[in-house]
């Protein structure tokens, strides 16, 4: 067997400027949906991350009643006592922090021009030691000790429309839990960009305090909670579900991945186009390979004709070819994945950036992963497409007539 | 004709290779018996019938009609699986352009019969140290074919058709390719294997320098056994083989 596979090996490279071609071929092939496939990962990662840290946390709870019926007025199916809430929840490992939130809306004016906004409330210092930081075109945070003026801060698409820089103060109109209308002045003390042109033109954050004397109620909309990992969500919502039990109020929770619907619609679209990358590769190899082992075995057809003259069985000629083929895909992975890996160290190494994807206004880091997923499916993918492309030459090469063979000139 | 004491009967063969509608006779009802340690020549001019000959003895060729026994089995009948374990046990070969496997080395080379025989390691080694010995190659046996001469791979070509020891080995012009010098050494060598290991040789030819060393010839002529010449003189033999 260890003759049989030498013999293989050193038929590979027989021809040398073929088996190069072909290892560029399969390596580039390799190396290409490395590429791809590091810099989607990338992609998704950190699409995750910002979904994340941009205040979707990993974990949310809300009462069970805000998904089975919409609000008739504002907080009416929010959670009552939050900091109960809040007490059982830190009770768990990896969580690194709770932070209660309130979503509402209403108008903004600056005296002049009026506008609609969605607003949020937020507890800063929770959402800061959670690393939950908005970014910042201009200006700071919302302080968290704040006595004096109710503190905002606006969108950078409402901060142009209204014409309003830092200092100067917005009214605020929204509709009370009792369905009454109360309004506010607020301070612009911070000007965000979220990376997404449609909320830039309606975001508006107040203080938690300031929303619940606007809105006149203590409940919040729901309780985020953030992570020391990411990976860490499944284990912490399977220990937290029996936790939030026995509670006045039937709460229910929801990981990132369910209320990201944005990540998994950039993920699907990706992940296909992934795949149709990977489907075109595997034909080029294909069809290329399956050239070249004919070629192959048609310069080799006095030698097949021999073996099979001296009592070689015709299976054998099958796995040698097949064999043949395998040892090619496996080298030409080889040099894909290495080749792949040292381009992708100096794409990283070059802080590569792309312009901002549509929506966007943050130009995008160019950065590839290693990902052993798509280094193992491509390799596979490549010895696939080979096994399958010597099919056809190895059994072309078993069932040659011995006399016409080595009858071949 | 009782066959069965041969080591090789060939009982009234005829081979049509079928050509558009019509079909081409390469041997017309051809009979010949070859018994053990025989030296045989099949001569003949191009297109007479020797390689088709070659062919349905070394079981790499079906005849149309007639039969073909070796060591009394009647390889006619048998199937495919069967006659490639019949060729890799019993049968030899030497080819004309020596068909070595380049990208071996002449011992690999040699040892390519045992390993389909799947014989052990240690076995291998040592016949085929003893096959190379006996051809005078022992020294170039790491070499790979295309660092040798041509004698010297025909020389390795021989080695490869003894080492598993058959009962027959079938050679189709083997000096063809070879110069006189070289030819000379093969031919000496094969009847040597010939003498002292008591192998049968059979091998196509219409090199005289062959056939002045060779007891038995066969001559055809348009598929057809003109003659066949036993223990006649070399000067008979050639005058018959000129004619």
């Amino acid at each position: 067997m260890a003759k049989f596979l030498l013999l293989a090996f050193r038929n590979v490279f027989r021809n040398r400027r073929r088996t190069l071609m072909s290892l560029l071929m399969v390596g580039g092939g390799v190396a290409g949906l490395l590429l791809v496939g590091g810099f989607f990962a990338f992609m998704f990662w950190g699409l995750r991350e910002s979904t994340i840290r941009n205040g979707l946390g990993h974990i949310q709870i809300f009462t069970a009643e805000y998904f089975r019926r919409d609000e008739v007025h504002v907080l009416d199916t929010g959670i009552e006592n939050w900091e109960q809430v809040a007490q059982r929840v830190r009770t768990v490992d990896h969580v690194r922090g709770v932070a209660p939130r309130i979503e509402f809306y209403g108008m903004l004016s600056n005296g002049v021009k009026s506008s609609v906004f969605m607003g949020n409330a937020v507890d800063p210092h929770a959402e800061r030691s959670m690393g939950f930081n908005p970014s910042f075109a201009s200006g700071h945070d919302l302080n968290a000790d704040s006595n004096g003026d109710v503190e905002a801060l606006i969108g950078s698409g409402v901060a142009r429309s209204m014409s309003v820089k830092i200092g100067d103060g917005l009214t605020i109109l929204a509709v009370t839990a009792d369905g009454a209308l109360n309004g506010i002045d607020v301070q612009i003390v911070g000007i965000v960009n979220t990376g997404v042109k449609d909320l830039d033109d309606r975001y508006l954050r107040i203080s938690l305090r300031s929303a619940q004397r606007l809105l006149q109620s203590d409940r919040v909309t729901n309780v985020v909670i953030g992570l020391d990992r990411t990976e860490n969500t499944d284990t912490v919502a399977a220990a937290l579900a029996p936790r939030l039990r026995g509670l006045p109020q039937e709460l229910t929770m929801r990981k990132w991945i369910d209320l990201a619907a944005y990540y998994k619609q950039v993920r699907t679209l990706f992940s296909g186009i992934f795949v149709f990358l990977g489907v075109i590769v595997f034909f080029m190899v294909l069809m290329a390979s399956v050239n070249t082992l004919l070629m192959a075995m048609f310069e080799r057809t006095r030698e097949i004709g021999t073996m099979l003259a001296m009592g070689t069985p015709r299976a054998w000629i099958v796995a040698l070819f097949m064999l043949e083929a395998g040892l090619t895909g496996l080298l030409g992975a080889a040099v894909g994945l290495i080749g792949g890996n040292l381009l992708g160290m100096a794409l990283n190494a070059s802080g590569l950036h792309l312009p901002p994807p549509p929506g966007t206004n943050v130009p995008m880091l160019f950065k590839v992963l290693h990902v052993p997923g798509v280094m193992i499916g491509s390799t596979v993918m490549v010895m696939v497409s080979l096994a399958l492309a010597s099919i056809l030459p190895a059994i072309r090469a078993s069932r040659l007539q011995i006399a016409e063979a080595l009858a071949h000139v | 004709m009782q066959s069965t004491d041969s080591l090789v009967s060939v009982e009234n063969v005829s081979r049509v290779f079928a050509m558009d509608h019509s079909g081409v006779k390469a041997l017309d009802d051809v009979s010949l018996r070859v018994d053990s340690g025989e030296f045989l020549a099949i001569s003949g001019p191009s297109g007479s019938g020797k390689s088709t000959l070659l062919n349905l003895i070394g079981c790499i060729d079906r005849p149309t009609i007639g039969r073909i026994r070796l060591e009394g089995t009647d390889t006619t009948t048998l199937s495919a699986a069967q006659t490639t374990e019949l060729r890799r046990e019993k049968i030899g070969f030497v080819f004309q352009t020596f068909n070595l496997i380049p990208v071996f080395t002449a011992a690999e080379n040699v040892e390519y019969p045992l390993l389909v025989q799947q014989i052990n390691a240690r076995e291998r080694r040592m016949r085929v140290g003893a096959a190379l010995e006996s051809v005078g190659l022992a020294a170039r046996a790491s070499h790979r074919p295309d660092l040798l001469s041509g004698g010297e791979r025909q020389r390795v070509a021989v080695a490869r058709a003894i080492v598993h020891r058959p009962a027959l080995v079938l050679a189709d012009e083997p000096t063809a390719n070879l110069d006189t010098s070289n030819a000379t050494q093969l031919i000496d060598l094969m009847r040597d294997l010939n003498r002292s290991l008591g192998l049968t040789f059979i091998f196509s030819t219409h090199d005289q320098r062959l056939l002045e060393h060779t007891p038995r010839i066969v001559r055809l002529t348009d598929g057809r056994i003109a003659s066949d010449d036993q223990g006649e003189s070399h000067g008979q033999v050639l005058a018959a083989c000129v004619s």
